[in-house]
């Protein structure tokens, strides 16, 4: 009886918004097929865009400054003695099915321990469970050692959750934001298995539910009436369409077909910046990614820290994003980007190396090669793709014209170019990172300690890995602060180990009727949006 | 003809064992594997990961495996794709990727074949030279500049056609007319140069010196023996458009089979690799096979018994 109710106030309100006229819905374009809407299995940013639409996790990211914000969890808690988060949950979301119009029960404590537990079930085979692998008993689990029983992670009753770690990471609530944090509907994945997240069988607690999904074509969202915030939602549909051709989407934004365009094509940038429309409906935010030219310090003759200063002063950063990638992006000399906590300011701060020829040609002089006389012939290696080949061979050319040294450039299929960079890599090549959450032990001690895996410069510096552990282990924002900086200095200046090359900009056209944030971490909040008359 | 056909078709069998056997010992020994990151996974998670789709067990095992879910037309799960099973992925996006390739091949013919009829008949004159002009451009304009060119002329200058996606008949105008325009170009030229030299024939001469009306000489006569080099060509053609376009899919965004065979190579997603290679290999025999049968129709000096 309950149901059927729910079913007809959902008809209802439908019919009425569509008689009105005042069903909004806001075309979007996802770029490509979500790989996976299973928020254990999901790693990249499509898929997340949309979980994020259909799922809430315990917490979530204030758009503009990345607070940390309540949302399963309205409260959380820290024991030290215990190293221990509790969270203590709404007792008002629901999960539904893909109607929007079935109440499928309360979303408890008890799903929270559910897909934490599912994620680090070696069964599940998910990719991003090492991240969860500092709450204790995770990693045992997950390697095949220990017991989903020993995991940290405990249903003290139907609303609260509580979370043991194995040290106590001040980060661990923006880490609760993840969709690895969410919830999961135990009832549907143990019914359907792999094939829960299929339009059919899926239940889902979060602003929009799954209306309809044509594989490779499109997929539409419908507001969740059962939503706890649904009165907040504004936008009643979101559809969005898989063009991954950036020209076709750029030509679909002109032609209306698309509100907003979140990856107009470089080529197109100048016509955009010019022309009186599309100009006004630019926007240029920095994305939470670095571009960086990892360098093999085992080779030589980058074996010898004054090639490395001299290649890394020799790299005209500004030159490159105004001639060659035009989007308004920042000059890095450090790694952690701006927006992200522990980020220092390289340039301001004069870290690391700055474009400049002088100093760079002393450099390469004080390393035995004068005016590059003798210096061997590096090779500059990165994926195949016509954007990095644009950019290698501006960097090359200017070490070429600034030190005299001759630059082999190659490029590899990004499977086989990964290998390489792993196995055995070339003197310099390229590599990028984008966050996960955002704090700079993302940044510093995931890629560039001695034991991870990400480490394709394989640096190896003991004061580096001490400074990052204690940073991670460490409450006090203020010491962590420190302790980053102490790292950036090392890593980028003292030891040079890699050139970082820039700060990435997102660059997004959106029409005039859309009221929008822009979510620097990435995954819109279309929650947050507004479609007005138009 | 029958214990022809059967004998082609039991010929099939081999064939697709050792394609199948190639593609598999080629996709295992290019560098990488499915779970090649940019962010290296822990070997813990590798290990999962390779436990959950069997590839952690020998080589020579993951292979048997593989044929016996091949034989039963069960082709495994995709590895890129965690929800979906590569059956689904062929039963949800290859029948697109037909349509498209269908309504591109008729057009490609419908238009392509009179047209080189057409030139050979009126020889160097006006209309020769300009549908030669044409098709030249068809031969040599590629799909990734024609396509963009269409949308911008035909959805964004004129309103006539939606710029990209699929779903009305609407949709499959500008990428289909994409996708045809090398084919009809192809055709047009084969026909034309394959009349020409049929025209040639003592018997075309015979039957105009028995007065027969030129209509008929051309169209009964000479176009269907000029039909077989077109029909040569025209088999792996059917094969080649019936499996995709990447680029055309592409810049139309069509839900095809076609964007598969470059991204699965990319993501060793080896079951995908497998399947859309074995479904490409039997396209080309099933279209080979139909282009001898039809050359003992064209033809009836052409005996295969």
């Amino acid at each position: 009886m309950k149901r059927a109710l729910t079913c007809l106030m959902v008809v209802a309100l439908l019919g009425g918004l569509a008689v009105a006229g005042q069903a909004k819905t806001l075309f979007w374009n996802l770029s490509t097929e979500p790989p996976s809407l299973d928020p254990s299995l999901a790693t990249d940013t499509t898929s997340h865009q949309v979980l994020k639409a259909m799922f809430i996790s315990l917490c979530q990211y204030d758009d503009a400054t990345m607070a940390v914000l309540p949302d399963l969890a309205e409260t959380w808690t820290f024991d030290a003695a215990t190293v221990t988060w509790t969270f203590n949950l709404r007792n008002d979301v629901h999960w539904t099915d893909r109607s929007g119009a079935v109440d499928r029960g309360l979303v408890t404590a008890h799903d929270v321990e559910f897909g934490i537990k599912r994620l680090l079930d070696p069964a599940t085979a998910s990719e991003y469970a090492y991240v969860l692998y500092l709450i204790k008993g995770a990693e045992a689990y997950n390697t095949g050692v220990g017991s989903a029983d020993d995991v940290g992670v405990v249903a003290v009753d139907d609303f609260t959750v509580a979370i043991t770690l194995n040290f106590p990471a001040g980060y661990f609530p923006s880490m609760a934001a993840l969709w690895l944090c969410a919830p999961l509907p135990q009832f549907a994945v143990e019914a359907y298995g792999d094939q829960w997240t299929e339009a059919d069988n899926i239940v889902t607690n979060g602003p929009y539910v799954l209306g309809d999904w044509v594989h490779e074509d499109h997929l539409v969202l419908n507001k969740n009436p059962l939503y706890y915030d649904a009165a907040s939602v504004k936008i009643d549909q979101v559809y969005c369409y898989m063009v991954n051709e950036q020209s076709t989407a750029m030509a679909m934004y002109e032609a209306g077909t698309i509100d907003v365009n979140d990856n107009p094509p470089l080529e197109d940038m100048d016509r955009i910046k010019t022309d009186p429309v599309l100009s006004k409906e630019l926007y240029q935010a920095p994305n939470l990614c670095t571009y960086r030219y990892g360098l093999n310090a085992a080779k030589a003759p980058l074996d010898n820290i004054l090639v490395r200063k001299a290649l890394a002063s020799a790299v005209d950063r500004q030159s490159l994003i105004d001639f060659v990638l035009k989007g308004n992006q920042r000059p890095a000399q450090t790694w952690t980007p701006p927006g992200i906590f522990g980020h220092v300011d390289g340039v301001a701060l004069e870290i690391g190396y700055p474009y400049n020829p002088t100093a760079a040609k002393q450099y390469l002089a004080d390393a035995g090669y004068p005016g590059g006389a003798g210096f061997p012939e590096v090779t500059l290696m990165f994926n195949t793709s016509q954007g990095h080949q644009k950019i290698a061979e501006f960097v090359a050319q200017g070490w070429e014209d600034t030190l005299g040294i001759k630059v082999n450039l190659t490029n590899q299929e990004w499977g086989v170019y990964l290998n390489t960079c792993a196995t055995d890599a070339p003197q310099v090549f390229r590599m990028g990172w984008c966050a996960d959450y955002p704090d700079a032990n993302n940044w510093l001690n995931d890629v560039f300690h001695s034991g991870s895996g990400n480490n394709y410069e394989k640096y190896d510096n003991p004061v580096y890995d001490d400074l990052v552990e204690r940073a991670a282990v460490s409450t006090d924002p203020a010491e962590r602060l420190d302790l980053y900086k102490q790292a950036e200095i090392l890593i980028c200046e003292t030891d040079v180990a890699f050139i970082p090359i820039y700060f990435y900009t997102s660059n997004e056209l959106s029409k005039p009727y859309v009221v929008r944030t822009y979510a620097a971490i990435g995954g819109e909040s279309w929650k947050n949006w507004d479609i007005l008359d138009h | 003809m029958f214990q022809f056909i059967v004998r082609r078709l039991l010929w099939t069998i081999p064939v697709i064992f050792v394609v199948s056997s190639m593609t598999f010992v080629l996709m295992h020994a290019v560098p990488g594997s499915p779970f090649t990151r940019e962010r290296a996974l822990p070997e813990a998670i590798q290990r999962n990961l390779e436990a959950k789709y069997n590839l952690d067990a020998p080589l020579w095992k993951q292979y048997v495996d593989y044929m016996w879910g091949f034989v039963r037309f069960d082709f495994g799960p995709s590895i890129a794709y965690r929800s979906r099973t590569v059956n689904d992925i062929l039963a949800q996006q290859w029948p697109v990727t037909a349509t498209l390739g269908a309504v591109a091949l008729l057009f490609a013919i419908l238009v392509g074949i009179p047209l080189g009829v057409l030139s050979a008949v009126k020889q160097n004159s006006l209309i020769d030279h300009a549908s030669m002009v044409f098709s030249m451009l068809g031969v040599s304009i590629p799909a990734i500049a024609l396509g963009p060119f269409l949308i911008w002329i035909f959805a964004l200058k004129l309103k006539w056609f939606p710029v990209a996606t699929w779903g009305t008949p609407a949709h499959v105008v500008l990428p289909a007319l994409t996708l045809s325009t090398f084919y009809l170009a192809r055709f047009a030229r084969i026909t034309r140069a394959s009349m020409l030299q049929v025209t040639r024939e003592e018997y075309i001469l015979t039957a105009r010196a028995k007065g027969v009306r030129e209509l008929v000489v051309n169209v009964k006569h000479a176009f269907r023996n000029a039909l077989i080099p077109v029909t040569t060509i025209a088999g792996p053609a059917f094969a080649d458009i019936l499996t995709g376009s990447l680029v055309v899919e592409r810049i139309f965004g069509i839900p095809g089979i076609g964007k598969y065979y470059v991204q699965s190579i990319g993501n060793r997603d080896y079951p995908v690799i497998m399947a859309t290679t074995l479904l490409f290999a039997l396209l080309i025999i099933l279209m080979n096979l139909l282009v001898d049968v039809s050359y003992a129709l064209l033809d009836p000096r052409i005996r295969y018994d």
